[in-house]
């Protein structure tokens, strides 16, 4: 969990410099295509653009490979259910269980779209800072009244980013928490989920302490959730106004093939 | 600078936190506020940046009063806080990006922003630290953050509540170097601790705090003729040497006035056993 939020690699690629915002507006479009993609054809050619921005942005495979990692079980389970679930011609029987070759095809085409959104999330996270992807979506949400519900583009940003630093937080509370009960003999050695509700319990007293002493930090630093600057402006240059009429140009091109 | 008239604090459960409090607190003091666990040093000090409002009573931050709403966040720039636990009052994703938030608040242009932050990060001396994660720091360097944090505000007076009771000694003696490195430029400090011995001392005033109400007010040297328990160990020390006999002052807290004052004893020792032999 931690690595989700320690995903940013610097460097200094095409794909570091673009604006948050670009990144994040082609990252949806992106990830909209992908999940309309059915042939294989279809799929090779995201597969294949990922490779190319992966190659421009200098991040190692490490990186990806961390991103998919907590998500293998839930690949392999999308994979199963439609391998199982898919009415077809039988691979083979045994018993009442008998995987299918649409299954087959339809579990990796599905599989696959899946894969392919994380890596695609992560590119945008390995090579955009956590504050700047805040700092884009807050310049984004700028232009919508939120305050008709009572919120801020501000405080929207600020929730964000206060969320990537305390979850890591959080879990170490959560370990703590934990440890002191083992040490006081709770056994986990049989049953990993014994002693569940006894943990939750001081941690959400924790939390809520933290939240406490953040809050009247954050306020004793003049934070009034109104509208403020940030040490990094954001600014649209050539290249992005490119990326995105690039972007732009290959939905057009796409939303002309009904199957891909 | 700072002026508080009759302060009475009632928190909602009923308790009287702060029971008619008058100090006032003048520029580029050094101010230790002293006291039990519960005494009200904290509620007393979250007074000073309006975080707390008077039940009873006023205070008055550079001729503001903290009841005047519009004038709060005038009055936080003025006086900023550093809080216990380091890594509560964290609130950016690098060091650079928490030590702006006080300044983005204030809705600063970027350069000048980058150019506080920098400053502030330069002054702790964690500059080559600025794009590390909160998570890399050691809990001395988490505090000192904070401290950069509160210097980027450019406050006048910076309130410092119990920051050094979750470090280690080598990052305690670190907080206080650079405390008082922050007064030697100019800073107002105002130091609530719990550990009389660090902070007598760097203090020019000690202010004793006891069940809502100031107990003591005064020069270090007079706090410790005033009391008779809870001393540094040193002054304890030489408070037993002049019980046995031995011409030294025990108003001292400080490990080098104490070495001379035994020196001083010990040579006075040594030539009146001399006069006394060649007599």
């Amino acid at each position: 969990m931690d690595e989700l939020f320690r995903s940013y690699i610097p460097n200094s690629s095409p794909l570091h410099r673009l604006d948050p915002r670009t990144k994040l507006v082609s990252l949806m479009v992106i990830s909209i295509l992908v999940l309309q993609a059915f042939t294989f054809t279809g799929l090779g050619l995201f597969a294949a653009f990922f490779v190319l921005l992966a190659y421009l942005s200098g991040v190692g495979t490490g990186a990806f490979l961390r991103s998919i990692r907590p998500m293998l079980m839930f690949f392999a389970f999308i994979f199963l259910m439609h391998l199982f679930l898919t009415e077809g011609e039988p691979i083979f029987r045994i018993g009442l269980v008998h995987p299918t070759f649409e299954g087959l095809v339809l579990g990796t085409v599905i599989t696959t779209r899946f894969v392919l959104l994380i890596l695609f999330a992560s590119l945008l996270t390995a090579t955009t800072r956590p504050s700047m992807i805040t700092n884009g979506i807050e310049r984004m949400l700028r232009h919508i009244p939120l305050n008709r519900i009572g919120l801020s583009s501000f405080d929207i940003a600020t929730m964000m980013s206060l969320a990537i630093y305390f979850v890591p937080v959080l879990m170490d509370n959560a370990h703590q928490v934990r440890y002191a009960q083992i040490s006081r003999g709770l056994d986990i050695r049989h049953n990993m989920f014994r002693g569940v509700s006894t943990t939750i319990t001081p941690m959400i007293r924790g939390s809520l302490h933290t939240a406490d002493d953040l809050a009247t930090a954050m306020e004793s630093r003049c934070y009034q959730g109104k509208y403020r600057t940030s040490l990094f402006e954001l600014r649209m240059r050539t290249v992005d106004w490119c990326v995105l009429c690039g972007i732009s140009c290959v939905v057009f091109l796409f939303s002309g093939y009904a199957n891909y | 600078m700072i002026h508080i008239n009759n302060l009475s604090y009632r928190y909602t459960g009923g308790t009287l936190a702060l029971d008619s409090v008058n100090m006032s607190i003048n520029k580029g003091e050094f101010v230790a506020l002293i006291g039990k666990n519960g005494c009200g040093k904290t509620t007393l000090v979250r007074h000073l940046n309006a975080l707390l409002i008077p039940t009873d009573g006023s205070v008055s931050v550079f001729g503001m009063d903290t009841k005047d709403t519009p004038k709060v966040w005038n009055i936080r720039q003025a006086v900023g806080m550093v809080f216990q636990n380091p890594q509560n009052q964290f609130v950016g994703t690098t060091l650079e990006e928490d030590v702006a938030f006080g300044p983005e608040n204030l809705a600063l242009p970027q350069n000048e922003i980058r150019k506080r932050v920098d400053m502030a990060l330069r002054e702790v001396g964690l500059l080559e630290y600025k794009t590390r994660a909160p998570k890399t720091l050691s809990g001395g360097q988490m505090q000192r953050a904070a401290i950069a944090g509160v210097l980027a505000m450019e406050p006048e007076c910076i309130v410092f509540d119990e920051v050094t009771s979750m470090l280690d000694p080598e990052s305690r003696k670190m907080i206080l170097d650079t405390i008082r490195q922050l007064h030697h430029n100019g800073k107002t400090i105002i130091y609530v601790t719990q550990r009389i011995g660090e902070i007598l001392p760097f203090a020019g005033r000690i202010i004793s705090m006891d069940n809502g109400r100031i107990e003591f007010m005064g020069t270090p040297r007079e706090y410790l003729a005033s009391v008779k328990s809870h001393v540094p160990a040193i002054t304890s020390l030489m408070r037993k040497l002049k019980a046995k006999g031995f011409d030294v002052r025990d108003d001292v807290f400080a490990v080098d006035d104490a070495f001379l004052e035994i020196t001083k004893a010990c040579m006075k020792g040594y030539e009146e056993e001399r006069n006394t032999d060649n007599g």
